[in-house]
């Protein structure tokens, strides 16, 4: 058993890698469609998409550094190192999802 | 407060297994109706899920003998769309989910160390929820009214216009009936993995099925709530003319699209992941080694889970969505290859580095990898949007999802089936039948749908009931009919092999695979109360030997080992250590989720045959037996901390801050608010894209609005306040009438808005969008008077006290969500003229 209890709130940093790429995905699709509908210059559009693309990968880069930086508690014991080696990983993937599948799509043709 | 005694001493393995039998029993005969326990229950499911597989399977063979030769005429066109229709519903809705359900229900508390499930009468409820939804559409298959415009019921299509009769709402009705009883058992799975494991097992010792359920549960309670707003959306366009998907009157069909796929993607990974769970749980024993990269694949799958909720638009890259969207959803679906396959290599490594057995379950296994692999190829030929736009609906999309749903889920349930058939059934299984049976259906499937690739790449679009020769398909069309005979022959040995092996099958001996489980860890065919004492895990999961701790936990050296009051005790732990925090005393068998599922049937078929009264009055029973069966539950004094074993007390399940109903609250709240946002969602989507839109809107009410807000926050304070008053030994009755008054204000406000609301809701999607956000907050606010009924006859029944507080939390919470959706739903409401004007009329 653990050296000491693990919050159970810490489960939410399982899922925080691929919420913030949940958060883009949304965020940019949301955007996007509202572009259209008002006709947003094309240059426009783009601008606030990358804008809004560069600031979700700032959160999950900051926020792998800041968890790649330090190590798990070891009061924490087998449960809080695991979840510190989950959370790395899935902030480490969500990253390269983020940057695979909202990135490219960017530099397409606006609202056609 | 009794002080905590020592448990009794231990007993023989023989009398504490009567004593426990007697508690745990279910009964004989029609008392078998009222059983709430869990193998029961999900041997239930899964025989039900089966029989369903079965007529599922010939529906489909019906559509092959049609399609075997040009222009057939075994079925006219209006019965083939039937016929095709309930094959997929069915196979989808009555079989897949329901049996992945079954697993859990049957193999979680065994495979974590608990004795039940979390709620037993919600396991017992939820089936007879499927059982009636699901015959429901079965009864309309035999009627001849089954429903019959695709799986996926697209609108126009299923709108009134073009079905006219029951059909449409058979199966928007029946599914979404069979749809909240699978959110039952979502919040029951995920509720039964936190909070029910053995003392000791901490979430990285739980056994990496555990980890696949929780996350597919999660993930049921995020993906099933779009497909039921849908669902409720159309209903309501068929029944009351409210016009969300009718684009002549502001309304948008490509709404049930995205609703729906919100639901039918991650479904797919819905059903794919307790099978990767199986997989992962049979390749170590069979490869005598453990898993390779236990760690990585929890983060596969919790990666897995995300990424299918991100990529539903690629089954709608043909409806006109501009091409950057379309990206972003083409890249998604590609990329969730990668933790597919993460799970591929670790099942690989795990057996490449292991003494692999070539045992019956490994068969399926390697049928699961070929036709996976395949199906997961085409799944990313697909993804890409230019070769999806020449193969959309042809038969080449028939092939794909045949490869994906029956190599992700039909050939690991079959190694399942046979792995755990001496659990089930206590006899073991036999290689004479198993293994032709696996060779017909491999052969069998290969053929009928790998031809299918062709026939789609030749054009052969799907849901046609006929072709002529000059096609060109007729030769492929009846290789895959052959090639489903075969199939099925082979599907037909292998129920003949199980009904022998029920009759004739050589006892199995405990443990016979040598596994690394908690299941096999106990008599077989298991008891009724699964461990005569629960066991102490101080190693991983899935790395046990059940055959050594076995006779220990018999004869009552773990948890528990006694009896207590007749109780039907289990323990929960802290989330994540897995440290024991309570012990949960489980109610014995009764009629009433058998009576609750019956009065909720009446209330559906009141619906489908449009007796409203008669469906509002069987909702108000409903209601009344939640209420009612609400009474008796839990303990009617405090107790104080109770032995345990070992040494150790804790206290019951109604003294502590951690109770399971508490946690199940939280998570279907997180289902009711997935179903909202879908709502506000589809406000917004049918305020940017759908026609004939107007250029200004009427306000509603301004006083009425935030008086029904200022309403909720009252009802809200006042629970806050009476849970202060029960915890300071004071009356809290007069803060919950406060409550209750002000909740009916709250009603009589929505409902005053809802009948000024213009345009009228009939007239347009405007009006009718807002009627459904307001009658939102409505069901909300009465959902809470009815919480507060029942701690005002719990109160008086004795049930809560200043330590037995959990009622009354539970209302809070509720009102607490309820005032912030409401205070959202009223914000979108009024906001909705501003928005209107901004972007002006549209034709």
């Amino acid at each position: 058993m653990s050296a000491q209890v693990v919050p159970p709130s810490r489960l939410w940093l399982l899922a925080l890698g691929y919420g913030i790429w949940c958060s883009a995905l949304a965020m940019l699709y949301a955007l996007h469609a509202l572009g259209c509908a008002f006709a947003w210059p094309a240059a426009v559009l783009r601008t606030v998409l990358a804008l809004v693309f560069l600031a979700h990968l700032v959160a999950l880069g900051g926020l792998w550094r800041a968890y790649a930086g330090r190590r798990a508690d070891a009061a924490d014991g087998a449960t809080g190192s695991f979840f510190h080696e989950v959370a790395l990983w899935t902030l480490a993937t969500a990253f390269v999802a983020t940057v695979l599948t909202l990135g490219p799509s960017l530099m397409l043709a606006a609202c056609v | 407060m009794n002080a905590p005694a020592e448990p009794p001493p231990p007993r023989s393995a023989l009398r504490l297994h009567r004593e426990l039998s007697a508690i745990w029993g279910s009964g004989t005969g029609w008392q078998r109706l009222a059983s709430v326990n869990h193998s029961v229950i999900g041997r239930r499911i899964m025989a039900t899920a089966f029989f369903f597989f079965i007529v599922a399977g010939l529906l489909g063979m019906l559509t092959r003998v049609q399609l075997a030769t040009p222009k057939g005429m075994f079925m006219d066109a209006g019965t083939y769309n039937q016929v095709f229709t309930m094959h997929g519903a069915m196979m989808l809705f009555l079989f897949a989910i329901p049996m992945l359900e079954g697993v859990a229900v049957y193999l979680l508390p065994k495979m974590l160390g608990a004795r039940d499930f979390a709620f037993p009468r919600l396991t017992a409820y939820s089936y007879w929820c499927y059982l009636f939804g699901a015959s429901i559409l079965l009864g309309s298959l035999l009627l001849g009214v089954a429903p019959d415009g695709g799986w996926f019921m697209y609108t126009p299509l299923s709108s009134n216009t073009y079905t006219p009769g029951v059909n449409a709402d058979v199966w928007l009705l029946g599914v979404t009936f069979v749809e909240i009883s699978a959110l039952s058992f979502a919040v029951e799975i995920v509720v039964s993995i936190l909070k029910m494991r053995a003392p000791g097992m901490s979430l990285e010792r739980m056994p990496i099925f555990g980890w696949y359920m929780l996350v597919t549960a999660l993930m049921m309670l995020v993906a099933f709530p779009p497909l039921i707003l849908a669902s409720i959306l159309l209903e309501l366009e068929r029944a009351f003319g409210l016009p969300f998907f009718d684009p002549t009157r502001g309304g948008d069909a490509l709404l049930w699209q995205h609703l729906f796929w919100l639901f039918g993607h991650p479904d797919v990974y819905i059903i794919f992941l307790p099978m990767a769970g199986v997989l992962s749980t049979l390749i170590p024993v069979f490869a005598r080694r453990e898993l390779v990269g236990y760690t990585m694949i929890v983060v596969a799958i919790v990666a897995m889970a995300f990424l299918s909720f991100g990529i539903w638009v690629h089954h709608m890259f043909t409806v006109g969505i501009p091409h950057l969207a379309l990206a972003f959803f083409s890249a998604g679906s590609a990329i969730v290859a990668v933790p597919t396959a993460v799970q591929m290599f670790a099942w690989l490594a795990t057996l490449a580095h292991g003494k692999p057995r070539w045992e019956l379950p490994m068969l399926y296994i390697f049928g699961f990898f070929f036709v996976f692999v395949l199906g997961g190829l085409t799944g990313v030929m697909l993804a890409i949007v230019p070769f999806d736009w020449q193969a959309h609906d042809s038969y080449f999309v028939v092939a794909h999802l045949h490869y994906v749903v029956a190599g992700a889920f039909a050939f690991p349930l079959l190694a399942a089936l046979y792995y755990w058939l001496p659990l089930l059934t206590g006899r073991s299984a036999s290689p004479r039948l198993a293994v032709p049976a696996f060779w017909l259906i491999f052969v069998g499937f290969n053929l009928t749908f790998f031809v299918m690739h062709l026939t789609g790449l030749l054009g052969m679009p799907r849901r046609i009931y006929g072709y002529h020769e000059h096609d060109g398909w007729t030769a492929l069309n009846l290789l895959s009919s052959v090639g489903a005979f075969v199939m099925t022959i082979g599907f037909g040995l292998l129920v003949i092999d199980l009904l022998v092996q029920l009759r004739y099958g050589r006892r199995s001996r405990r443990d016979p695979w040598r596994a690394t489980t908690l299941e096999w860890a106990m008599p077989l065919p298991p008891p009724a109360y699964n461990f005569a004492s629960i066991p102490h895990i101080d190693t991983h999961g899935d790395r046990m030997a059940p055959g050594h701790v076995a006779p220990a936990l018999a004869r009552g050296e773990g948890y528990l080992g006694f009896t207590r009051h007749g109780w039907q005790e289990t323990l929960g732990v802290h989330m994540t250590s897995g440290v024991p925090d309570q012990v949960i005393v489980l109610p014995r068998p009764t009629y009433l989720p058998l009576i609750l599922a019956l009065s909720t049937a009446a209330a559906v078929l009141g619906f489908l045959f449009k007796a409203y009264l008669l469906s509002a009055a069987a909702a108000g029973i409903v209601a009344a037996l939640f209420v009612y069966g609400a009474m008796g539950s839990g303990l009617k004094r405090d107790h104080g901390p109770l032995p345990i074993g070992h040494g150790l007390s804790v206290p019951p399940h109604t003294e502590v801050v951690g109770a399971l109903p508490w946690w199940a609250l939280v998570f279907a709240l997180v289902a009711d608010a997935t179903l909202f946002t879908s709502l506000v969602f589809g406000t917004l989507y049918l305020w940017i894209a759908a026609p004939a839109w107007p250029a200004s809107m009427p306000p509603p009410d301004l006083g009425l609005a935030v008086g029904a807000v200022v309403a909720l926050a009252v009802a809200a304070f006042a629970a806050r306040r009476s849970l202060h008053a029960l915890r300071a030994e004071a009356a809290p009755q007069r803060w919950m009438a406060l409550a209750a008054l002000a909740l009916f204000g709250c009603i009589a406000a929505v409902l005053t808005l809802i009948g000024a609301l213009l345009p009228h809701p009939q007239e347009h999607a405007l009006g009718a969008t807002a009627s459904v956000l307001l009658g939102y907050i409505a069901a909300h606010a009465g959902i809470g008077l009815l919480f507060l009924l029942s701690n005002l006859l719990r109160l008086r029944g004795g049930w809560v006290s200043a330590r037995r507080c959990t009622d009354l939390r539970l209302t809070r919470l509720w009102l607490d969500y309820s005032a912030v959706s409401g205070a959202i739903a009223i914000g979108l409401v009024l906001a909705l003229p501003s928005l209107v004007a901004m972007l002006g009329a549209r034709s």
